[in-house]
C-alpha cells in the first residue's frame, strides 16, 4: 500500500512540474502584455495596447523600454511631469508622437484618451446613477 | 472690425459670412485683392444644425453667459461632472451636466469616440420656462441665465418633458426639480468668473464667458471666419446657448 501511494505521489510530483515548465514556457512566448495598459492619472483614462504597437506598427520592446518607459506598468505615472504638456516635448509618449514617427500629441485625443466610460467598460465596471439614457 | 467693408481684400463681414452659412456653404479661405471666397459643402448635419446669429448678437442679458464647447477636445475625464456634484450637491440619481458619447470614423474608416458635453442650453426662447404653470423657472433678465425657484415648483415635471435637451432632473431632497444654473448661486454671484464644470476642466473645452462682450473669448471662438458652430437641436426654435465647434 504504502509503496503504491509513493509511486502515485511520484507521478503526481512529476505531472505538477512538466505542468510548470509548460505554463513558464508559454509565459515565455507571449513577449508582451496581452491585456491593454489603462493609464488612470493624471486623468482617466488614457490606453495602450502593445498589440497594436508591435504586431501594426512593427516596434520591438527596445522601441520604449525602459526609455521611455520602465517595463513595471504604472512607473510613468507616478512621475509629476506625465503630462500632455511633457508629451509636447517630446518626452514619454511623445518620443514618437510627434507627428513624424507617429500622429502628434495634440491631434486625434480620443484614439488613446477612451474616458470613464471607456475604462468603465474595459473593467467592467457600471456607472452609478441612472440619470437621462446613459 | 466694425465699418469695414468686404471690398477690402482679406475680410468677410459677419453678415457676408451669415449669408453664406444659410446656403449651407463654409467659407475656406479668402481670395487676396478680392472679395470672393473659395467655398466648400458643409456635411448636411452639420450645415443644418449651424448657427444663424440673428437673436444672438441682440439680447438684452449684460452679461449675456454662454458656453462654447470645443468638442473635440473633450477627453470624458469627467472632472466636469466631479466638479459640479460636489459644487452644487448633485445627486446620484440626477446630473446637472453630463457627457454623451457616440462613434464617428476618420477618413481612413477608423473609428473613435467622440465625447460630447451636456447640459442647460440656457435658451434665448426656453421652453422650459414657457409651460412652467407656477412660474418656479424663468429667464434671468440681468445674465440670460434659466434659473430654478425651489419653493415655486411643484413638481409636475412639465419642463422636464419640455426641455429638449434633458437637461432637468426632479431633486427628491429639495422636492423640486434642479438643474444647471451656470453655477450662479454657489460661484458667479459670489465672484468667481467660471463655473465649476469649465474651471475644472483641464482640456480647455468648456469656455465660459460673455457673449455681449466682443472681447471675450467665448464671443471670439464663435466669430471666426472658417470655423464651423453648431447648436443641438436647432429645429426646435429655442435659441440654445452652448455653441459647439471643433478646435
Amino acid at each position: 500500500m504504502i509503496e503504491k501511494g509513493l509511486k502515485i505521489l511520484i507521478c503526481i510530483v512529476f505531472l505538477c512540474s512538466f505542468m510548470a515548465v509548460g505554463i513558464a514556457s508559454g509565459e515565455d512566448e507571449e513577449e508582451y502584455p496581452q491585456e491593454p495598459i489603462i493609464f488612470t492619472k493624471p486623468v482617466k483614462a488614457v490606453v495602450f495596447d502593445h498589440k497594436l504597437h508591435v504586431e501594426d506598427n512593427g516596434l520591438d520592446c527596445e522601441s520604449c523600454h525602459d526609455d521611455p518607459f520602465e517595463m513595471a506598468a504604472g512607473t510613468a505615472e507616478e512621475n509629476k511631469d506625465f503630462t500632455m504638456k511633457s508629451l509636447y516635448q517630446g518626452k514619454y509618449c511623445g518620443q514618437c508622437h510627434d507627428g513624424e514617427s507617429a500622429f502628434a500629441s495634440n491631434t486625434r485625443c480620443t484614439l488613446c484618451h477612451i474616458g470613464v466610460k471607456g475604462y468603465n467598460r474595459l473593467t467592467g465596471v457600471k456607472p452609478k446613477g441612472h440619470g437621462g439614457h446613459e | 472690425m466694425k465699418g469695414k467693408r468686404s471690398d477690402q481684400p482679406n475680410y468677410v463681414t459677419d453678415e457676408e459670412r451669415r449669408e453664406f452659412l444659410k446656403l449651407g456653404l463654409k467659407i475656406t479661405g479668402v481670395l487676396a485683392g478680392g472679395s470672393v471666397l473659395s467655398l466648400v459643402p458643409l456635411p448636411e448635419d452639420e450645415a443644418k444644425a449651424l448657427v444663424e446669429m440673428e437673436g444672438y448678437e441682440k439680447t438684452p442679458y449684460k452679461p449675456h453667459y454662454v458656453m462654447v464647447i470645443r468638442q473635440n477636445h473633450c477627453i470624458d475625464c469627467e472632472r466636469c461632472k466631479e466638479a459640479c456634484v460636489k459644487t452644487n450637491h448633485v445627486p446620484d440619481y440626477g446630473y446637472r451636466t453630463t457627457i454623451l458619447e457616440k462613434v464617428a470614423e476618420d477618413d481612413e474608416g477608423k473609428k473613435f469616440p467622440v465625447f460630447m458635453p451636456v447640459l442647460c442650453n440656457h435658451c434665448l426662447n426656453p421652453p422650459c420656462v414657457r409651460v412652467c404653470p407656477t412660474k418656479a423657472t424663468t429667464k434671468d433678465p440681468k445674465t440670460g441665465i434659466v434659473v430654478m425657484h425651489y419653493h415655486k415648483c411643484i413638481g409636475c415635471k412639465t419642463c422636464m418633458a419640455a426641455c429638449p435637451y434633458n437637461a432637468r432632473y426632479f431633486n427628491e431632497e429639495k422636492r423640486a426639480i434642479d438643474k444647471c444654473n451656470f453655477c450662479w448661486d454657489t460661484r458667479l454671484s459670489k465672484g468667481e468668473k467660471l463655473t465649476a464644470c469649465a474651471a475644472a476642466c483641464p482640456a480647455h473645452v468648456r469656455v465660459f464667458g460673455d457673449f455681449s462682450d466682443h472681447n471675450s473669448e467665448v464671443w471670439k471662438l464663435v466669430h471666426q471666419p472658417d470655423k464651423a458652430v453648431w447648436v443641438l437641436r436647432p429645429e426646435t426654435g429655442a435659441k440654445p446657448c452652448i455653441f459647439y465647434m471643433n478646435d
